[in-house]
């Protein structure tokens, strides 16, 4: 086991590294200049020149890349209120850096703009992670055990509905009716209060979860419906289990299996930035940070954005892998 | 997937119903304007906070680190000049009382006012100022202005760190600097009344750092934790501010990012206060809506767009080429891509730039012209056979979202009259940005300038002039050359007299008009509307959002929100009475 997990280890820091490595490449070898991004699409010149020259644009790609890695995870002073200048960059625990640089265009510490995205994108994911499951897994649940009813029609017409529209819609539609016209929730913007920050994050978890509620429906509807006419579901019914019960305790836990892998990939997926829906709700997360980053080519919260993203991927793809034997008493046995 | 089950249109229709019945209203009406609570008082009232917003963020509040076109309004309020420019664009005085030009030019004397200070209660003297400009303009500044105080003498050794101060600038006693130039600069002054050489506080210290809180003269000052990047800027009034009486307001907030229909469901509902950006159709229906019209306003027109073609690349080598293209584009279809904010224009500086001759020559459609031009350049074109012209397809690029994206489709139409055959490539704006200042790359692009500074030189010299050529990031995107218009900006830039310079630029603007670098086709203006409570607002010839003077009269405490109650319980009877209907049609 132990010698699997090393194995699942190295492998991910492999993914991490080569990501970000390709990040790189990508985003130098692209026919755009920084320099002129940072300086404005009217600076002269000598001016963009002069920025490309301070951010070290100018020097040679293998140089740049050299002293990204350097700098990327060193050993240092701890990190304190008061800070040499040479780590004011830097963010980690104790000794151990983790230097991402200096955002060209915002002029601030990566690590401290993504230590300041990541917390909003976790609370938007985790609470339309919970929505989706949710709404998700109740609603296929019911429609499967009552196939053919009216439960069953309508839970598919929505899920088709809610797969279909794009996300840009339900969010935009959402804001106009709960927030425009009956006011009951902010319009956007992430709120300053607690209280604030749980009303504000009402509309855009349930746009992402709309979509995801409806995928999960259907997937839980479909698996339910194979495990429902299963021998041991026939089997636990004839020797007298009610009906919630088989439903419940045989089919339901075995269809969750399956979905813990969406459910992971999903969740980190949705922690790499919930781009669109961070767009139209102003949300000030890794996909607003992302985004931003790239149509701006700052370089260093590119690579910071993907690195944050390669490694939720990566961990969540992890702990999936360690969660199959816990879920499924097959596995665990091989 | 295994199946699905039949037609629920039940539900659609339901869903449907429920949300047209829930916006009760035509699809697209503005709300009524909320009014004024005094209208018809004209004197200023002192309070409130007055509430921006825009689609895009600032990067950084630093006069030395201007990055961004948004961040001008927040600098222009924290920040006061030694001058200004007034609503015409004109060079006015504001942290100085006064100036003398000395030395045949060559020498600005600024005399300060006094008892002018700092948001730290500092007043602000002549070394504040030499400080300032060395903070801005020193080896490490990103400042992206720099160049445009290459006359300072010893600004070239300073900036390199060849030399520990800038000669150019002397401090004469507490309230008197000395701008030293070397040679005469007919654009020092207006460059001057930018932003970047504005005083800041002590705390700012001898050499940018990105590690600041902004500090200086303006009329607002910052607050600390007054901003986070993405979402908002918070500003308070300066008590201390050297105007008598100003501002009036309590302080502004500006919010960042919003989604563009975002922006006017809060600006209907009264949480913005003033509206800049806008959805297309939105302009449209502000514009016409006789509500409304009385509170909105275009800016003055600072910015120009054309056709850029690359001298160096052909057929565009070939003036005659040039000149047929000039000839062949009916700029009227180009304004109604955008009838509100488009105006068909054939000149390189547009009208609100002081110094704007509206008698010298411009480019003009004359289809005969452009079609003898090519026949001329050796290229023939038969419109009736559609036969000869230009033999070779010509790349075209336009950016996602930008205007060109639309006004290619007639610019195609239009250069296919004379035999020249564009192809379209749509690419990404830092791409776009690239390929067009990047020689041997671009043909033809679309191309726009915006005014940084109004003098007619900040459109010629960056454009035209051959010293702007540079292999990458090139302002003058036509690589054109021309010793003779070279000669004629230089003089023109030396020449402190208006009417001789007015006269220099008169025969500048002939040679760009007949040698056409580029086919100028329109200005562009924004349109700016505000709530009625939004008092002495008006738009300015430089600034956006220039709120120094403005002053809020609502209602009530609560004002718009309290207005906008009953709405509110409209709409909800609404919905509920929707589903009413729904559950009976089923």
């Amino acid at each position: 086991m132990m010698r699997r997990l090393a194995r699942r280890l190295a492998w991910s820091a492999f993914v991490v590294w080569a990501t970000v490595t390709l990040a790189f490449v990508v985003s130098n070898v692209l026919p755009q200049d920084p320099a002129r991004m940072i300086a404005g699409a009217q600076a002269r010149p000598k001016d963009v020149e002069r920025v490309r020259a301070q951010l070290g644009l100018d020097r040679p790609l293998y140089v740049q890349y050299t002293t990204f890695l350097r700098r990327l995870v060193h050993v240092g002073p701890a990190l304190g209120a008061s800070r040499p200048e040479a780590h004011a960059t830097c963010g980690g625990a104790g000794p151990l850096h983790v230097d991402l640089g200096t955002s060209y265009q915002k002029r601030k510490a990566v690590v401290a703009l993504i230590s300041d995205a990541l917390p909003r994108t976790l609370f938007l994911a985790a609470t339309a992670t919970l929505l989706q499951l949710v709404l998700g897994v109740a609603s296929g649940t019911i429609a499967a055990a009552k196939r053919g009813t009216v439960w069953d029609r309508g839970t598919v017409a929505v899920t088709l509905l809610g797969i279909s529209v794009p996300t840009y819609m339900i969010g935009i539609l959402l804001q106009w009716v709960f927030a425009d016209r009956l006011r009951l929730l902010p319009l956007d913007g992430y709120g300053r209060t607690p209280l604030e920050h749980v009303t504000s994050v009402i509309l855009p978890a349930t746009t992402l979860g709309i979509f995801g509620a409806a995928w999960y429906t259907r997937l839980v509807r479909d698996e339910m419906i194979e495990l429902l006419h299963q021998d041991h579901v026939r089997t636990a019914r004839a020797k007298g289990a009610g009906r919630l019960a088989v439903v419940v305790r045989h089919a339901l836990r075995n269809a969750l299996v399956p979905l813990v892998t969406v459910v992971a990939l999903d969740f980190g997926g949705l922690l790499g930035g919930a781009i669109v829906t961070e767009s139209v709700f102003r949300w000030p997360g890794l996909g607003s940070l992302g985004v931003g980053a790239v149509l701006d080519r700052d370089g260093p919260v590119i690579l910071g954005s993907v690195l944050v993203t390669a490694i939720v991927v990566v961990v969540m793809s992890l702990a999936v892998d360690l969660a199959y034997p816990l879920l499924d008493p097959r596995v665990r046995a091989r | 997937m295994r199946s699905i089950p039949g037609s629920s249109a039940l539900l659609f229709a339901a869903f449907s119903g429920a949300l047209a019945a829930l916006s009760g209203c035509k699809a697209g009406d503005l709300a009524a304007p909320l009014p004024a609570a005094h209208a018809d008082d004209p004197a200023p009232r002192r309070g409130g906070i007055l509430r921006l917003s825009s689609f895009a963020d600032i990067r950084v509040i630093d006069p030395a680190n201007v990055a961004d076109g948004l961040v001008p309004e927040v600098n222009n309020v924290l920040f006061a000049g030694l001058v200004d420019y007034d609503e015409a664009g004109r060079v006015v005085p504001d942290l100085a009382e006064r100036w003398e030009v000395l030395d045949d030019g060559k020498r600005f004397r600024f005399v300060l006012r006094r008892g002018a200070r700092f948001h730290d209660g500092e007043e602000v003297t002549a070394d504040d100022v030499k400080r300032s400009v060395e903070r801005a303009l020193g080896p490490g500044a990103p400042n992206p202005y720099a160049s445009f105080y290459e006359s300072l003498v010893g600004f070239a050794a300073f900036q390199s760190g060849k030399e520990d101060a800038l000669r150019g600038v002397t401090v004469e006693g507490r309230y008197v600097v000395d701008f030293r130039l070397s040679e005469r600069d007919a654009t020092f002054l207006p460059v001057l009344a930018l932003q970047p050489l504005r005083p800041v506080c002590r705390s700012a210290g001898r050499r940018y750092s990105d590690a600041w809180t902004p500090c200086g003269a303006g009329p607002f000052r910052f607050v600390e934790g007054g901003t986070e990047h993405g979402r908002h800027v918070s500003v308070v009034r300066h008590e201390g501010y050297h105007k008598p009486g100003l501002p009036h307001l309590d302080g502004i907030t500006w919010t960042f990012l919003v989604n563009l229909a975002t922006e006017r469901f809060k600006f209907e509902r009264g949480d913005i206060d003033v509206l800049h950006d806008f959805l297309q159709a939105d302009v449209t229906r502000l514009v016409r809506d006789p509500r409304w019209r009385p509170f909105g306003a275009f800016d003055v027109e600072r910015q120009i767009g054309g056709e850029s073609m690359n001298t160096e690349i052909p057929p565009f080598d070939n003036v005659e080429i040039r000149r047929a293209v000039a000839a062949a584009i009916d700029r009227e279809h180009y304004r109604l891509v955008r009838p509100a904010n488009i105006r068909p224009f054939g000149s390189p500086v547009p009208p609100a730039v002081p110094g704007y001759d509206p008698a010298a020559p411009v480019q003009r459609f004359d289809p005969a012209a452009a079609l003898e031009h090519m026949r001329k350049a050796g290229y023939p074109y038969d419109p009736a056979t559609r036969t000869g012209g230009w033999p070779h397809p010509i790349p075209y690029y336009v950016y996602r979202t930008g205007l060109a994206e639309y006004t290619a489709q007639i610019l195609v139409q239009e250069l296919a009259r004379i035999g020249l055959r564009l192809e379209i490539h749509v690419v990404n704006y830092p791409t776009y940005i690239a390929f067009t200042g990047r020689r041997g790359k671009a043909p033809i692009t679309s191309y726009g300038w915006q005014q940084d500074y109004p003098h007619p030189h900040d459109f010629f010299d960056p454009l035209f002039h051959s010293h702007s050529i540079a292999e990458e990031s090139s302002n003058n995107t036509a690589f054109y050359r021309n010793p003779d218009l070279d000669d004629l900006l230089d003089r023109a830039k030396r020449e402190l007299d208006p009417a001789a310079q007015k006269v220099l630029y008169a025969e500048a603007q002939r040679i760009v008009c007949d040698e056409a670098p580029w086919a100028f086709t329109h200005t562009f203006r924004f349109y700016d509307v505000h709530q009625p409570y939004v008092r002495g607002y008006r738009p300015h010839a430089v600034w956006t959002h220039r709120v120094q003077e403005s002053w809020l009269d609502r209602t009530g405490a609560d004002g718009p929100r309290a207005l906008l109650d009953h709405g509110r319980r409209e709409a909800l009877g609404a919905l509920l009475g929707s589903a009413r209907d729904a559950r009976g049609r089923r």
